[in-house]
């Protein structure tokens, strides 16, 4: 297994390579740069002005030519400043928007799948039941509402309505990041704080997930449920537990473990309409806002680190499949 | 004790917004890149708003477009002498001067007095070839010479016209002057741009950004916390010198909330999370909304602006010829076939003017008697048919055979102007004009290849806006210098490329016109063939939307102060008795 993870690493290098190529070549041909929107609206600039400044930008040389200085810095670690904020584009991704979102989706993914799995065997097993219906209703609404919308009433409930309803006594805060509590408060309200403004963002991320994780486990396991081990366990007298927990679950769960590793790139690129519409300052929004301002250097941080991700998953993953699946073998 | 504040903070969830604890929290929906970039290096709204907070200048304007002194001693003007116009033996003005005194308690937040030479760094900043200004107008031409460290003059050669209005800027040299020097070092002999830009981002970047805030300010308010994507706290700056007389009837801190969706932003307002908006936030839909809602809580304004909306009539290239757009009769009579009155009435509830100019109301150089283009089909039916077009058996006009058929652009998902587009549409489409709207996004309209290269035909007509300053109006919209051209790097705005030699004659006259009565005669002639000969169809100057809670006060602005912030040092709640000195227009 070892020799074959080392021959997907090193497969990884042209690959990324590739990828780093294709996101450089169409980030730089959208139509526009920030010397455009300096231009525009602006009466008293000079054609020197602007030679000066697609010089100082680079703007002045052709898209190749500044891919391969932009790899050239890359490979050196130095993958510029962000021309929107100023700073270095790592510090801005890693300090500034990468934290916040992995304390929106990690626990989102790990809060989902904690209730969506069981809710999902249960629903197998109790096919056509009351309940089963019910989660059955509930899913189709989780995923067919749009987040925006759902997110949008939402805040108008928790942070309009409900503090009219109960006097002001309850209430969640309409979007933002929280955290200006004062330290002498006490570890308790910061956290708190903290808490209050991650609850809202949190559920309504968390609503599409379990809605999505539970009708896959409820999928697998019917299907599971219909194998002939299955039947041959039940024929042998095995109590129903024992069969469902021990012979089918172990099966059906295998999906389960592609579905989460390549969902955990995605927990890094954020969620872009969820932090829209809660104002929570994440990955998903510094993408959007990069490509539409062409911050070329925090497009790529940004681009690359969810490519790296992505096919270091995809081998993680392949090698979990080796230990859920006795089945499966790598040589 | 602690757990159970922490646990009523949980259950409260609301900020300690209002006058509560003294202090004003601001909502809006941009984030600054940088703040008090001393050369303004972005030239964002908000970061401009912002540096409100935190600047001062040599002299400043009010709501009212009338200028006073911050850190100079006194207003310059030709009669206190401090203003100089120089002409040669024909009468032509060849350069003028203006000279500052720094008052003698003008401090920067750390202590240290201000002196000429943070001009002088400012000026030799501004004007370096290695620092990524926009553009340097007027500085290029200026030079300061210093009397003594607290007093200079700044002279224009050749002249600059708005030199009594504007001031030039400062930075602190005792904070910023080593960094420079290590700058200029390492980069003056560096070939590759692109290494001196990331030099230069390096250093800026050390003064001005949430991780390194600005290290000294001269305004009334200084930075103390910036959380990146969330807030900007700033608390007073007690070695400014123009704080109020008791300044604890004021607040004490302003903080800054960036929320970058608008419908979330509405939701804080409502809640009673914020006390203002700033100008970067509404929409006017939002505004309208708003002001439904108020209760009481909070009150909507709608602040007449200086941005003119417009739609621009391409005359450039064969197909405009065809169209016969390079004929005025043929764009008098696309104004004559909307109703413009009845558009901002219905879509703006009248509070957007319709204007007939490009220059605001608000401007001196404002020509108020000139054709007004009422609404008229029959009108508009006469010009179509002057000019050769007559309806088809369809309805739609024709000449020789061929189909009136215009194509609209403008900003693909600006919803306002998408209802304006559907209005026009129909009104053209009734006196026999097939209008075909065809949006963009907004990098492709403002882009390389759009507005500016109209001989290609892209477009016939394009709705946008242009941000107009009531007192720096020099008529470069119009300028035949002005249109688009490979041979000025595409870099003029008279994207519908309407080229009328007299205009654009009197317009250089008016440039190096210094007086203010024969100036405001050469834009009255200019606006009569303007409106004449209509190269864009004026549609109205926008309003800007905010909201603010009852009590507070001197938080306000018009076109010629732009932001709430120009009079910072005043703003406060009336209940802690902070005197109102201006009420919002």
């Amino acid at each position: 297994m070892g020799t074959y993870a080392l021959r997907r690493v090193i497969q990884m290098i042209p690959l990324l390579l590739v990828i780093s190529l294709v996101i450089f070549g169409l980030t730089a041909l959208q139509p526009g740069d920030p010397v455009d929107q300096m231009v525009f609206g602006n009466s008293n600039i000079t054609p020197e002005d602007i030679a000066r400044l697609r010089a100082a930008y680079g703007l002045d040389q052709p898209w190749i030519t500044r891919y391969f200085f932009w790899l050239q810095q890359a490979v050196t670690g130095n993958f510029g400043y962000s021309q929107d904020f100023g700073i270095p584009a790592l510090e801005y991704i890693f300090q500034n928007r990468l934290p916040n979102t992995l304390l929106l989706t990690v626990p989102a993914l790990v809060i989902s799948t904690l209730i969506a799995v069981p809710l999902g065997i249960f629903s197998a097993v109790r096919q056509y039941s009351v309940l089963d219906y019910l989660l059955t209703f509930f899913a189709f609404v989780a995923v067919s509402a749009p987040v925006f919308w759902v997110g949008a009433l939402a805040l108008y409930f928790f942070a309009i309505s409900l503090p009219q309803l109960t006097g002001g006594l309850l209430s969640l805060p309409p979007g933002g990041l929280g955290g200006d509590m004062p330290a002498e408060a006490g570890w308790w309200a910061v956290t708190l704080d903290r808490l209050k403004y991650l609850l809202l963002p949190l559920m309504v991320l968390m609503l599409r997930e379990i809605a999505v994780t539970m009708r896959f486990m409820r999928a697998n396991m019917l299907e599971t449920l219909t194998q002939d081990y299955v039947r041959t366990a039940r024929a042998k007298g095995l109590a129903d537990r024992r069969v469902l927990y021990k012979h089918a679950l172990r099966n059906a769960v295998t999906p389960i473990v592609t579905l989460m590793g390549l969902s955990i790139p995605g927990l890094f690129g954020g969620a872009v309409i969820t932090e829209t519409v809660f104002s929570w300052p994440g990955m998903g929004k510094a993408i959007l806002d990069a490509l539409v301002t062409k911050d070329f250097n925090v497009v790529m941080v940004c681009l690359m680190m969810l490519a790296v991700l992505t096919v270091v998953f995809q081998l993680l993953t392949d090698l979990a499949y080796a230990l859920v699946d006795p089945r499966i073998r790598y040589s | 004790m602690k757990k159970t504040f922490a646990l009523t903070v949980f259950l409260l969830g609301g900020a300690l917004a209002g006058p509560a604890n003294n202090s004003l929290v601001v909502g809006t929906s941009q984030e600054p890149p940088n703040i008090y970039d001393p050369w303004n290096t972005n030239n964002l709204s908000i970061t401009s708003e912002i540096n409100g907070y935190l600047g001062a200048s040599l002299i400043q304007l009010d709501d009212n477009g009338e200028a006073s002194a911050d850190i100079a001693t006194r207003v310059p003007s030709i009669a206190n002498g401090d203003y100089k116009i120089v002409k040669d033996a024909k009468g032509d003005v060849v350069r003028n001067s203006v000279t500052y005194t720094i008052r003698k308690d003008a401090k920067w937040s750390d202590g240290t007095p201000i002196k000429v030479a943070d001009f002088q760094f400012w000026l030799k900043l501004e004007n370096d070839d290695r620092v990524p200004v926009p553009d340097r107008e007027p500085w290029n031409r200026a030079k300061i010479t210093a009397a003594d460290t607290d007093t200079f003059t700044i002279t224009y050669e050749p002249p600059y016209l708005f030199a009594d209005q504007t001031s030039p800027g400062l930075a602190p040299s005792h904070v910023m002057g080593a960094a420079w020097n290590a700058f200029d070092a390492k980069t003056k002999n560096e070939k590759d741009a692109k290494v001196t830009s990331e030099e230069w981002k390096k250093f800026l970047s050390a003064y001005t950004t949430a991780r390194n805030l600005p290290k000294v300010v001269a305004g009334p308010f200084k930075p103390t916390a910036w959380r990146s994507g969330n807030s900007l706290t700033l608390t007073r700056n007690t070695n400014y010198w123009g704080q109020p007389k008791n300044l604890d009837n004021y607040v004490k801190t302003v903080t800054y909330r960036f929320i970058p969706n608008t419908n979330t932003l509405k939701v804080n307002i409502l809640s009673g999370q914020l006390d203002a908006l700033g100008t970067v936030g509404l929409t006017f839909d939002q505004g309208v909304d708003l002001a439904r809602s108020e209760r009481g809580k909070f009150k909507t304004y709608f602040v007449p602006g200086a941005v003119w909306e417009h739609i621009d009539i391409n005359t450039r290239g064969q197909r405009s010829k065809d169209l016969d757009l390079d004929d005025p009769r043929m764009r008098q009579g696309l104004l004559y076939a909307i109703d413009r009155d009845a558009l901002t009435k219905a879509l703006f509830q009248g509070r957007q003017a319709v204007s007939n100019s490009w220059i605001g109301p608000i401007s001196k150089l404002y020509k108020k008697d000139v054709n007004d283009y009422n609404y008229s089909p029959s009108k508009a039916k006469a010009l179509f048919t002057a000019v050769g077009w007559t309806p088809g058996s369809d309805g739609i006009l024709q000449k020789g055979g061929k189909k009136l058929t215009l194509n609209f652009s403008t900003t693909a998902g600006n919803t306002t102007r998408e209802r304006v587009q559907q209005i026009l549409q129909s009104q053209w489409k009734a006196v026999g004009v097939q209008v075909n709207i065809q949006n963009y996004p907004s990098s492709v309209i403002f882009g390389p290849d759009f507005l500016s290269k109209g001989e290609t035909g892209k477009w016939d007509m394009a709705m946008y806006a242009w941000s107009n300053n009531p007192i720096f109006e020099e008529g470069n919209l119009f300028k035949a210098s002005g249109i688009p051209t490979a041979a000025n790097g595409y870099s003029g705005q008279n994207n519908s490329g309407w080229n009328n030699a007299e205009f654009s004659k009197l317009q250089t006259q008016a440039k190096t016109e210094f007086n203010q009565a024969d100036r405001i005669k050469l834009f009255d002639r200019m606006q009569t063939i303007w409106n004449a000969e209509v190269p864009s169809l004026p549609l109205y100057f926008r309003v800007n939307t905010y909201t603010k809670v009852p009590g507070l006060v001197n938080y306000t602005f018009s076109a010629y102060t732009q932001y709430p912030s120009w009079n910072a040092a005043k703003i406060g709640w009336a209940s802690k008795g902070a005197v109102e000195e201006y009420k919002q227009k």
